[in-house]
């Protein structure tokens, strides 16, 4: 037969052609049986063409119920399985094995579900056997079609990519390079350390951010295996799992090992620029350190504001700053690719309850910058020394919104999705206030308290305890903010306490904190080149959040931390660690097996039509203009049998799924249809 | 137990007793979602008509319109075709050709002579067990309302295939 | 073979523009004539049916048969055409896949009568005066050809040796097939083999350009000027060549028209119209249901656009 398998009989004489089909008809211990006559079943099926035997078994899943397969497989030299039993997604790959076992090539086997989908569905007994005889007879008319295939086995490059250099894509970097993997780290912004080196304390333990932070780094750069690479671009990203290539592109840094006095050459820079370290509430200059103790340990030069007028080089000690660098490019092949680009705070739109019109709203990122020791008020809050410092905490910024009630964001969508970590961040946030102002006033509006996390809830309690005031409102009502018309306080918080019925509250407010939620950093261009699954909530989409949570649908590449979705430092390196275990496992195993139901085009068919090119969600299929032949990049394949559907020509075939194997299905599935065509003539239970 | 193909499509005589007949629907269901939620509602116990009879395939965007037009030239009553929700194909969107060609195919049967009610597409997800068994009571109870479609006895009724079989002109008595 | 070769050639329900077709090879009517000899052609020649009928069997070594089968008549010329020939060719769209007559499975005779001798503006036909099958006259009993509900393909009541695809099949084709029969190189006769064209379909001979662009409105021909050097159907037009078999040269698409599909499905599909739809779902650029709705909305006349020439050979083939 030809590997399309466009053609075969579907009724030849007995055995005519060389087919000896075996037919097991599971009772699964009563399941089945109790309701399909499993005798009648295999006997009328057993009239068939080509079938050879039709057999009942209590449990065909049992170890005796396999040895029955392989030994009739044996003795009749079968040459076609069928089996009437569970859920084919139960135990399909159990039978594969057994029927490999016994010699016989696995995709010559059917799992036809005669439980699942007849026996515990179907209330009329004699509906149900009449049902299942169908489907059974269906399946031996196709199993005729099928052609024996291979597993196509892809080779992995021991290596792997990480994309992003915050938490996230440190600990995947560090765990996979423990594991003797080769890794490439890259980062788009001149420092590592992402989100969480904007942080001062963490939560639940109270340790410092930074320093955390600080012995992460210092595993991951100092492992021989690992390369990193700041400043980076992806620019393109080609291949499939085991044979990534990917082209970045590197700026220019400004700056490398030879400065000698990194501060002098700081200080002497005229040109001050907004920090966005800082979410623009400091300054720094065109030449920087993004925080203390970051690395590469050596500034950077920011080329949007430096005017290169060379006051640095000469204060540096005359080397080690290069004002006219080049970028240039790397191609780094790679096994594996992990995605850990990380989140954006959410940006309030502006005059969202005041944000960007009055001076002392700020977001959390903001106030945890303000309260930072190192920051850019040195740990002062502005406001205070007036009198007890007033803060009111509004919760639910950006986060759990509705249409309608919310403006939509740019995409025309409210971000309706729980942000997670922003309530205990709060808190922590709160309490450090109280820590520093003692006799501060802190009230928080809030829609509920999700102090999920594992030592979380003591955030809440101490915060009560401390005089946190709680005041809830109710979800389509959000709190405004406005000047406070008696002058006494810069703002007031006003709120429909929803917990006494909406009573109106008025909170003055020396400084409003948004608690705002978080949406996935712009990462477009990867999406379009991976293909990456994306959600409604614009964060990128696991395979299955239970069975294969850091696994995208495309084979190799693996999801780390808050791309995915809202999640805090704990969260996230659990996450990133699992992507590293994913993606390590995938390249101890050296290679990868993929079904072989991919599709292949029949040459004296096609007509070059290209049809088949614009609906692959893969872009598998491509064109060779020269040689007039279109062509399945059987790697890249996955197996939907899209272009098998959209080809005019009938050119493209999937193997498993041929349109003579659907056929043949169908055929015998509406044997004798039509009016007149009794339920059952003959048909009865026993 | 259905016959043996039969060789010869008895035409349906007017006015035939139809008590005996039972709709014989053909449901395409996509591997990863629509056929594991019927697994689901089988796992349930949900009942629902045994005349709704299920093809697998790997992707509701496999299921070719010439599928489609084959099963109800073949003697389907209705058809049934059923992928992942929009935006959680297991194949990134390859039920959006699914979903974009539906209307046009539609269109074409009710304009070749096919009650709308007979063809339906739906999307099931894997844990909507109860949805699946209420668009097959749905679909069956439909299709039995509308009776019997038998394409293939009333083109054969018409000629189609073997003409009237009239005796070539001319030829002696 | 005899010396001369026995040609005839008969018209069912079709336009007449087969047997013209056949006077296309042009000049290479004289060659034609040198080898064979018409025995019955009724747009040509006075040849009787009974003459047919006193021909001895497989009497014609070629017979092109045109048009499609739609009447008690038809259906019996054909019976005997086949029996009167060795090598019997559908010729032309009508006779392969059933042709624009074919379209009439999309109404009912009570339709087709009211429409020519009732309901037409032009008409004056106060007594209302129909088509009878028998009429009775002071020359005897007079009666009609039956018309039947369903027009047929000539497959459906004979058995075919070749079929010549085409509305009409193009010249140069046609030559060609009958230079092969004469030179005795046609193929092998297994059932219905299509002569004068390729398994492929016609995007494989046409040179416009694909851009890869999906689909976002779709435009009837009268509706704007098609861009010259790029695909027709990407532009909205439905071109229904990469459904439609090849051979002809994509003439039509040569000459920025898009192609209607008259020489049937390409390769092993039997129902052209659903291929189309198979590809066109393909091409849409819709994200949503509603927006693909609204897309094929603007498709005026579906089956006549899509089965334009194809709906007695299809799957379902119209039935009212």
């Amino acid at each position: 037969m030809s590997p399309l398998n466009t053609g075969g009989p579907v009724n030849g004489p007995p055995g005519g052609d060389g087919i000896r089909t075996g037919v097991f008809v599971c009772c699964c211990g009563g399941n089945i049986s109790d309701i399909v006559d499993v005798e009648y079943v295999a006997r009328e099926v057993g009239r068939r063409p080509g079938v050879a035997c039709a057999l009942v078994h209590t449990f065909i899943c049992s170890d005796p119920g396999q040895a029955l397969i392989e030994q009739k497989i044996a003795e009749l030299k079968l040459n076609r399985v069928v089996l009437a039993a569970c859920s084919p997604t139960l135990h399909q790959l159990t039978f594969r094995r057994a029927v490999s076992r016994a010699g016989l090539n696995p995709f010559l086997f059917e799992h036809v579900n005669v439980r699942e989908q007849v026996s515990w569905v179907t209330e009329d007994l004699h509906g149900a056997t009449q049902k299942a005889t169908r489907l059974v007879a269906a399946a031996v008319a196709r199993t005729r079609n099928l052609v024996p295939l291979e597993k196509r086995r892809i080779p992995i490059r021991p290596s792997a990519l990480v994309i992003g250099g915050g938490v996230a894509g440190l600990v995947a970097a560090r765990d996979l390079a423990r594991r003797g993997t080769k890794v490439t780290l890259v980062e788009s912004r001149p420092f590592l350390g992402g989100r969480m080196a904007q942080l001062h304390t963490l939560f639940p333990t109270g340790e410092e951010a930074r320093e955390v932070l600080r012995r992460l780094m210092q595993a991951v750069v100092r492992d021989p295996l690992v390369t990193t690479f700041t400043n980076a671009t992806i620019l393109e990203s080609r291949g499939v799992v085991g044979s990534f290539r990917t082209r970045i592109r590197i700026a220019p840094r400004g700056v490398n090992k030879q400065l000698n006095f990194a501060g002098s050459a700081i200080a002497a820079c005229p040109e001050e620029t907004v920090s966005e370290f800082d979410y623009g509430l400091g300054r720094r200059k065109a030449i920087y350190f993004a925080y203390p103790g970051c690395w590469p340990p050596m500034p950077a030069i920011d080329w949007n504001a430096c005017t290169r007028c060379g006051r640095c080089v000469s204060a540096g000690g005359g080397k080690g700053i290069e004002l006219d660098g080049k970028p240039y490019e790397i191609e780094v092949p790679s096994g594996v690719i992990v995605l850990a680009t990380g989140f954006d705070p959410y940006e309030p739109l502006h005059g969202e309850y005041g944000y960007r019109i009055f001076p002392k709203v700020v977001t959390l990122q903001q106030l945890v910058r303000l309260l930072d020791p190192e920051g850019p008020t040195a740990g002062r809050l502005p406001g205070s020394g007036n009198g007890p410092l007033r803060v009111g905490f509004i919760h639910c910024v950006g986060a759990r919104q509705w249409e309608g009630v919310h403006q939509q964001q740019a995409d025309g969508k409210v971000n309706d999705y729980c942000a997670r970590t922003c309530c205990t961040a709060a808190l922590h946030a709160a309490l450090r206030i109280r820590e520093l102002y003692p006799d501060a006033r802190i009230a928080s509006f809030y829609q509920d308290i999700r102090t999920y996390g594992r030592g979380h809830e003591a955030y809440y309690e101490r915060a009560s305890e401390a005089g946190v005031l709680f005041i809830r409102y109710d979800a389509k009502k959000p709190p405004r903010v406005r000047l406070d018309p008696r002058g006494e306080a810069p703002l007031v918080v006003q709120a429909g306490d929803l917990l006494t019925g909406g009573r109106p509250l008025e909170v003055p407010c020396d400084l409003v904190v948004l608690a705002t939620g978080v949406v996935p950093h712009n990462v477009s261009e990867l999406v379009d080149m991976y293909r990456c699954a994306v959600g409604s909530d614009r964060f990128l989409l696991e395979v299955h959040p239970k069975l294969r949570p850091v696994e995208l649908a495309v084979a190799g590449v693996f999801l780390a931390g808050t791309c995915q979705g809202p999640m805090n430092v704990t969260e996230t390196a659990a996450a990133a660690s699992a992507a590293a275990s994913k993606a390590a496992a995938m390249i101890t195993q050296g290679h990868v097996e993929m079904d072989p139901i991919i599709a292949k085009v029949d040459d004296d068919l096609c007509t070059g039509c290209r049809t088949c090119l614009a609906v692959c969600p893969y872009d598998a299929i491509s064109r060779d203009p020269a040689r007039k032949r279109t062509i399945v990049n059987e790697a890249l394949c996955a197996g939907c049998g899209t272009c098998a559907a959209a080809c005019p020509s009938d050119a493209i075939q999937q193997f498993g799924f041929t349109d003579a194997q659907v056929r043949s299905e169908l055929a015998v599935l509406l044997e004798g249809a039509g009016a007149g065509a009794a339920v059952g003539s003959e048909a009865g239970n026993a | 137990m259905p016959e043996p193909k039969a060789e010869k499509i008895e035409p349906v005589a007017a006015g035939a007793s139809l008590e005996k007949w039972e709709p014989r629907i053909i449901a395409f269901l996509c591997y990863w979602c629509s056929y594991a939620g019927a697994d689901a509602a089988g796992t349930l116990r949900l009942k629902y008509p045994h005349n709704v009879l299920i093809v697998r395939v790997m992707c509701s965007g496999r299921v070719d319109p010439e599928l489609i037009s084959g099963a109800f030239a073949q003697g389907a009553d209705g058809v049934l075709v059923c992928g992942c929700q929009i935006g959680c194909c297991h194949y990134i969107s390859g039920n959006h050709k699914t979903m974009a060609r539906m209307p046009l195919l539609g269109r074409l049967l009710v304009e070749m002579g096919l009650e709308p009610g007979r063809f339906r597409h739906e999307w099931v997800s894997a844990s909507e067990g109860e949805k699946f068994a209420r668009i097959t009571n749905e679909i069956t109870e439909e299709v039995r309302r509308l009776g019997p479609l038998n394409w293939p006895g009333r083109l054969h009724a018409r000629g189609v295939g073997h003409g009237e079989d009239l005796e070539p002109w001319g030829t002696p008595q | 073979m005899n010396a001369k070769l026995r040609v005839g050639v008969y018209w069912a329900a079709g336009c007449g523009g087969c047997d013209i077709s056949l006077l296309e090879i042009g000049p290479r009517l004289l060659q034609l004539i040198e080898a064979a000899d018409i025995h019955f052609w009724p747009l040509v020649a006075d040849f009787k049916y009974r003459d047919v009928a006193g021909y001895p069997d497989e009497f014609f070594d070629l017979c092109f048969l045109n048009g499609a089968i739609r009447s008690s008549e038809q259906e019996e010329i054909a019976r005997l055409l086949r029996k009167k020939s060795r090598t019997l060719i559908a010729y032309g769209a009508c006779a392969a896949e059933g042709g624009i007559p074919a379209l009439a499975n999309l109404t009912t005779i009570e339709g087709i009568f009211a429409a020519a001798y009732h309901d037409s503006p032009s008409l004056d036909n106060p007594e209302r005066l129909e088509p009878r099958p028998v009429t009775r006259s002071d020359l005897g009993e007079l009666t009609l050809p039956r018309l039947y509900p369903q027009v047929l393909t000539l497959r459906d009541v004979v058995d075919v040796d070749y079929v010549l695809p085409g509305c009409p099949p193009q010249a140069d084709r046609v030559w060609q097939a009958i230079e092969s029969f004469v030179g005795g190189k046609l193929p092998a006769r297994a059932e219905a083999v299509k002569l004068g064209c390729t398994d492929k379909a016609v995007c494989d001979e046409c040179s416009l350009e694909k851009r890869l662009v999906k689909i976002d409105q779709f435009r009837r021909t009268h509706e704007a000027l098609p861009e010259p050097g790029w695909c027709l159907l990407e532009q909205g037009f439905i071109c229904m060549g990469p459904a439609t078999r090849g051979g002809c040269g994509a003439l039509c698409t040569k000459a920025r028209l898009a192609c209607r599909g008259c020489y049937g499905p390409s390769g092993q599909v039997t129902d052209q119209g659903m291929a189309m739809v198979g590809a066109l779902g393909s091409l849409l650029a819709a994200e949503t249901e509603e927006r693909a709705r609204e897309l094929v909305d603007q498709i005026v006349d579906p089956v006549g656009t899509f089965y334009r020439f194809s709906l007695a050979s299809s799957d379902l083939k119209g039935m009212r």
